[in-house]
């Protein structure tokens, strides 16, 4: 989990509910943007976001974005290689280098990083258990749902401990790995199968006992946690519409390629 | 008939916990499937379809409607909250090849548990995640020949481990006899292929 407690700011405060619905938005919409010159802008106005926004410190950040990089090169590689374009650049082997297929390449990249960006935005800044009572709150969301995942979220560190345990009792017994293939097909029957049986019972078990104390009762209930709506809420709603908006201005008015749609058109 | 299909708290809580697990695998892949791109050609897209096997998984151990969408889904939002490198995107892959495999379900009438379906299952949520790449990466623009091995990788991959695995894992799960504690009644036999 990325979310810590410990930092703050006010994309803390926006309504859990409210802020997947317009990050979500602002994904759909990154689909529909077929201009690099309005996703230069967009990606630096999301990274500004993220490292003045989030509440954590830059280093922090930077070291989350690291492997966005990483995505971003091997993203976008196989379009600049093997994409279809015009204007020719660079010929090795099947590798074809074209002016339409470097640019289609790079947009992509950045709409993988635009996406991983938006999710840190989300991810750092929102806490897994408001947003189940916010979308139960807001959206309707039938309360077996939210309960059912925030119970299975608690159970990952116990199925952790059990693989550890496994891990032991296979060495203490003296249970070989092989190599290669075989040795990987072993693995996945030797800690597949009763991890996954364990979770499976334990997680009935738990659900009985939870219907027993009507977690699934959807009406007349009541909620330790009640996220609402603030001004602040206005602010992001503001500036989320800014931010798109800003970007698809600048690419729009002073674009750094000529290029300004990225598709190709025979 | 109704009641029988209706998903309790208990089913929710056996799905989503089944595909947390994968969620950590979905996470876990991510690194792999970079490791390899490098190499080219797209080799690459033969594990690509170990993101499609929460959803063959579930339906398969729990055999109701809604759990295959629901599994791939709950995936992904912990592959998500893990810290994915593709962000808030890997929300709408789930969605997109949850719901194409849910269609496959839907199509047997949830009443088939076979091999087979598992396979067409894995088969459509390729398509899914075609469309969705259609739009996202433009991969409708690549080289014809290049477009074809990432298809061909990608269903390849995705029978086997989706299909093919998945369906190898649930029969596994059913020796052990869990698979009779989450199954509505009357579904709950063994299928002997």
């Amino acid at each position: 989990m990325l979310y810590k407690k410990k930092y703050s700011s006010w994309l803390h405060r926006i309504n859990p509910a409210l802020k997947l619905v317009l990050l979500m938005g602002g994904i759909i919409a990154v689909l529909f943007i077929h201009n690099v010159n309005v996703m230069i802008p967009l990606v630096a106005a999301l990274a500004g976001m993220l490292l003045i926004g989030s509440g954590q410190p830059i280093g922090r950040v930077l070291l989350f974005m690291l492997p966005f990089l990483f995505v971003f090169v091997s993203t976008g590689s196989s379009m600049i290689l093997f994409g279809k374009g015009e204007t020719l650049w660079w010929q090795w082997g099947p590798a074809v280098i074209s002016r339409e297929s470097f640019y289609r390449g790079v947009h992509i990249g950045l709409r993988a990083l635009s996406f991983g960006l938006i999710g840190l935005l989300f991810a750092l800044t929102t806490r897994p258990v408001l947003l189940f009572y916010s979308l139960m709150q807001q959206f309707r969301l039938p309360p077996r749902y939210a309960y059912g995942f925030m119970a299975s979220l608690r159970l990952l560190p116990l199925i952790l401990e059990e693989f550890k345990t496994l891990q032991k009792a296979y060495k203490v017994r003296g249970v070989d790995s092989v190599k290669g293939w075989k040795g990987w097909w072993q693995k996945l029957r030797l800690y597949a199968i009763p991890l996954l049986a364990q979770s499976i019972r334990r997680a009935q078990r738990i659900a009985v006992a939870m219907e027993a104390r009507r977690f699934n009762k959807s009406i007349q209930r009541t909620y330790y946690y009640r996220p609402g709506f603030s001004s602040e809420d206005g602010l992001m709603v503001i500036c989320w519409v800014g931010i798109f908006a800003g970007a698809w201005i600048v690419g729009v008015q002073w674009p750094l390629f000529e290029i300004t749609d990225v598709r190709f058109n025979e | 008939m109704k009641n029988r299909f209706k998903l309790k708290l208990s089913d929710i809580l056996v799905t989503t916990v089944v595909a947390l697990v994968f969620g950590v695998i979905y996470k876990l892949w991510g690194p792999l499937y970079y490791a390899i791109k490098p190499l080219g050609m797209h080799l690459e897209q033969l594990i690509y379809g170990m993101w499609f096997i929460a959803a063959t998984v579930a339906f398969l151990l729990i055999r109701k409607p809604g759990v295959g969408l629901l599994a791939e889904i709950a995936a992904a939002s912990g592959e998500f909250f893990m810290g994915s490198e593709w962000g808030l995107a890997v929300l709408l892959s789930g969605v997109a090849q949850g719901l194409a495999a849910e269609l496959v379900f839907a199509a047997v009438g949830y009443r088939k548990y076979s091999v087979s379906v598992a396979v067409a299952a894995a088969a459509a949520a390729t398509v899914g995640s075609l469309l969705l790449d259609s739009l996202q990466g433009y991969i409708g623009d690549l080289a014809l020949w290049n477009l074809s091995l990432l298809i061909v990788f990608r269903l390849t991959g995705a029978v086997i481990i989706a299909g093919w695995m998945a369906h190898w894992l649930v029969s596994a799960l059913e020796d052990t006899g869990v698979a009779e504690l989450v199954r509505p009644v009357g579904t709950a036999t063994v299928d002997p292929d």
